[in-house]
């Protein structure tokens, strides 16, 4: 330990042990005892050491309480108190094409934030049975009206992305639903993603793969829950990559993930990260 | 059921297995200002800490499944967000951040962005609130769970996954350490006999005894 001129010719790391109890029934003890006893220097770096050692913990005892930050418990009550909810809105305005179906958990985000990424396969998998067929078409509503499955839209473009590239929207219609009274189903997303795929990606067809590739991806970003917009089974400098497009705390952005993204060795295997502007 | 007052904390996981949708939000309720103030402490800053917090409890959530009842569910709990906080500051460790012009952040130690102690014991406070994130990792989060929330040592090695004497040794050359740096504030009186227990007499005690 440095800094201690004081106690020069004394080990005050074994010295702490031996006033904290951590010594306690070893040889070290009896060795630390007698050290005490019988060196000057020893017996006075105990007298003082001791009486600081205690007075600092008593002063870390008399820290104040901190509780939790308002917002972040209000984070908590909504993402812990509702099941996820990412719902399919259906536009009739003239929008761009790739906006007329798009997933509205990042507008209503204190509800839904946690909930894609974060809550599991589990949830996601149609824990809640008794949901009804119907997408809604409001971020309002109860949490019992929770789609019964809830994927992010998926794609196979085929497209190799580079990172000039990589914020560039999806350059073909997501595979939503057909129809607006049409649910949205993790199945039907993951067969027509499969059909045009890498073989390297099929790992990442089944939802629970790719559910755990967007957890790692949410770790690896490390800015809190991530709202996914969209994910392509693509390429990225003309490897087979997921590139995903999700909303965070840090921004919008576009993410490209190897093939062994998700995998406990790959982590979010990643390639690429860009900010969508 | 479940989500009434009378329903243990290990009702409550039960319930959000079987799929009670409230369960797990009174859970966090009940515990997060102590789960809070561990994470904050431990990491130093008010974001990363808030950012640990959220991933620790959505991995809980997920995984609660797994959760056997070998150890309290709010130790559990506690296990999970310490670990966040380190793996957060391993991380930053291995990818240190650029400095910042007004300052630095290059290792584990937390950014110093906690807020104002009460008046009274500003200064002091600030002191020992420095002198505790300048502690190396693994002994900050020792000091955290037993010098400032009171839990017993034993607890605080079962939520650390380390043995009794690593904590206590932890703790002990913390302290010292702590007790250098402000040597001039820790004002010793006399002998130490007795200075071995180590026990906080302020409020982490009081919610030791209110455990």
């Amino acid at each position: 330990m440095t800094g201690a001129a004081e106690f020069s010719g004394v080990d005050i790391d074994l010295l702490a042990d031996y006033i904290g109890g951590a010594l306690e029934g070893t040889p070290d003890e009896s060795v630390v005892s007698t050290l005490i006893a019988d060196d000057p220097r020893w017996r006075a770096a105990y007298e003082t050491l001791g009486g600081r050692m205690a007075m600092v913990g008593a002063e870390l005892g008399r820290l104040a309480p901190e509780p939790m930050p308002a917002d972040l418990a209000a984070r908590l009550d909504e993402a812990f108190s509702a099941p996820p909810r990412l719902e399919l809105v259906h536009d009739t305005g003239s929008v761009p094409k790739r906006r007329q179906r798009r997933w509205v958990t990042p507008i209503a985000i204190a509800a839904g934030v946690v909930a894609f990424v974060g809550f599991g396969a589990d949830y996601l998998a149609g824990r809640d049975n008794a949901a009804d067929n119907t997408a809604s078409s409001s971020a309002a509503g109860s949490a019992e009206q929770a789609a019964p499955t809830a994927a992010p839209p998926t794609l196979s473009s085929g497209t190799d992305y580079t990172k000039a590239t990589l914020a560039n929207a999806p350059s073909e219609p997501l595979s939503a639903a057909a129809n607006p009274d049409e649910t949205f189903s993790a199945e039907k997303n993951s067969d027509r993603a499969a059909a045009a795929t890498a073989p390297e990606l099929s790992r990442l067809l089944p939802f629970a793969a790719l559910q755990e590739c967007l957890d790692a991806i949410q770790r690896a970003n490390a800015a809190g829950p991530i709202a996914v917009e969209s994910v392509d089974y693509a390429r990225f400098d003309g490897k087979p990559a997921v590139v995903v497009r999700f909303t965070a705390g840090n921004g919008v952005w576009a993410w490209a993930s190897g093939p062994d993204c998700g995998s406990p060795a790959g982590d979010a295997d990643t390639l690429a990260r860009v900010p969508v502007r | 059921m479940t989500s009434g007052d009378g329903a243990s904390d290990a009702d409550l996981l039960r319930a959000h297995v079987e799929g009670d949708k409230q369960a797990f939000g009174e859970l966090v309720r009940r515990h997060r200002d102590r789960l809070w103030a561990v994470a904050l402490r431990t990491i130093g800053d008010r974001e990363e800490a808030a950012d640990a917090v959220q991933d620790a409890l959505l991995s809980a959530h997920r995984n609660a499944a797994r959760f056997r009842g070998d150890s309290a569910v709010t130790t559990w709990l506690h296990r999970i967000v310490v670990n966040a906080c380190l793996d957060r500051i391993r991380r930053r460790q291995a990818h240190p951040t650029v400095p910042l012009p007004d300052g630095s952040r290059s290792d584990d130690r937390p950014s110093g962005v906690e807020p104002a102690a009460p008046v009274q014991d500003h200064e002091t406070a600030l002191v020992v609130r420095e002198a505790l994130a300048a502690l190396p990792a693994d002994q900050r989060a020792a000091i955290v769970l037993v010098d400032v929330q009171g839990y017993p040592v034993a607890e605080a090695a079962e939520i650390l996954g380390v043995a009794i004497g690593t904590i206590k040794s932890r703790c002990a050359r913390g302290r010292a350490k702590m007790a250098l740096a402000l040597g001039d504030i820790a004002h010793p009186t006399e002998g130490n006999r007795g200075a071995s227990t180590s026990v906080p007499s302020g409020p982490a005690a009081e919610r030791r005894d209110q455990r």
